[in-house]
């Protein structure tokens, strides 16, 4: 189901005819990894067993808008504020793979 | 129930990462793809560059287009034209035209008395060419008598009691010298104090000046051929 959806997701931004100026492409990368980040953190509390729908689509949305609103606010303030974006959710994309390859180690 | 909830989550985030990470693919690979700002500054300058080159060859081509027309009609053509038309006008084989003074002359009309010499009261070759002299002296650009124009070789030359010019025109009496020049300095120096007029009017001799706004003096109608002289060397450029 996921794995449809995500492919549904790939082809219809591939065939979408809009496209965004080249200037929001790093608040949309940050924006990205945060979600990645969001995606991780599921499937690691889905391997817990404590997986809520709720957390997990609101940290969904509510890191990537804030990845990319931190990206925004620190190219408008001259701090690469985007680089802490990076750091904070690509530890804890790491954490996050760590700690379910662990679990896949258990399994 | 709770699996649907969370299959319905894990497809809506599935949804938005695959878009997301589509439409970021997209953008990256546009950015690959699209030069550099600089880079697209430095060919735009470039361009601007050439631009501005081809329009100063433009330019220096108008202007050399422009130099070429004059030089084809312009100043150098014309001053050989006006050239020309001087020497023409100096040689009499153009007709003249200007202000001037038309002097008639004609022989005595008083009785001579017994004992005098007739010649006295006759018009000569030598009053003519003494006005002529007078006329020239005082400026005149071209001479005619009754019609025919004076070349800086003709002559005046008594024959019976007529006169020959041009080697074959015969001229009678009265005779009318045409000379377009500054007309009052040519009357001044014909009617000068002892000058020719009062000398020829001393013997009867009927001289009348008159001054003419608009003069006009015909070419000489005979043909020019020199059989000695040659141009001794004929200066590049045509000078004087």
């Amino acid at each position: 189901m996921a794995v449809v959806a995500l492919a549904l997701g790939v082809l219809i931004g591939l065939q979408v005819p809009l496209i965004l100026p080249q200037a929001y492409a790093k608040y949309l990368s940050v924006a990205a990894l945060a979600a990645l980040d969001s995606v991780f953190g599921g499937i690691r509390a889905a391997m817990e067993d404590n997986f809520d729908n709720g957390v997990f689509i609101s940290g969904f949305f509510s890191n990537a808008l804030l990845a990319a609103g931190l990206a925004f606010i620190g190219e408008r303030l001259g701090i690469d504020l985007y680089l802490a974006a990076v750091v904070a959710f690509g530890v804890r994309l790491f954490q996050n793979l760590a700690i379910i390859r662990r679990h896949l180690l258990k399994k | 129930m709770k699996i649907r909830g969370f299959h319905w989550g894990l497809a809506l985030v599935g949804l938005v990462m695959g878009i997301m990470l589509a439409v970021q693919f997209r953008l990256t690979r546009d950015i690959e793809q699209t030069p550099p700002v600089q880079q697209t500054q430095s060919l735009a300058a470039q361009v601007n560059q050439a631009r501005r080159e081809r329009d100063q060859l433009q330019q220096q081509a108008d202007q050399l287009r422009a130099r070429l027309n004059r030089v084809a009609s312009g100043p150098q053509v014309d001053t050989l034209k006006t050239e020309i038309n001087k020497a023409r006008l100096l040689a009499g084989t153009v007709a003249a035209t200007g202000p001037g003074v038309e002097v008639s002359l004609n022989d005595s009309n008083l009785t001579v008395q017994p004992g005098e010499n007739p010649n006295l009261y006759v018009l000569h070759d030598e009053d003519v060419l003494k006005v002529i002299n007078e006329l020239k002296a005082a400026g005149a650009e071209a001479v005619s008598i009754n019609g025919q124009r004076l070349l800086a070789t003709s002559e005046v030359r008594c024959i019976g009691p007529t006169i020959l010019t041009n080697q074959s025109h015969r001229l009678t009496p009265p005779f009318v010298i045409a000379a377009i020049g500054n007309p009052d300095t040519m009357i001044n120096a014909l009617q000068m104090r002892g000058g020719v007029v009062e000398q020829l009017r001393f013997w009867g001799i009927q001289v009348s000046i008159k001054k003419l706004a608009q003069l006009n003096i015909p070419a000489y109608n005979g043909s020019i051929s020199f059989d000695y002289a040659r141009p001794a060397a004929v200066r590049e450029g045509g000078g004087a």
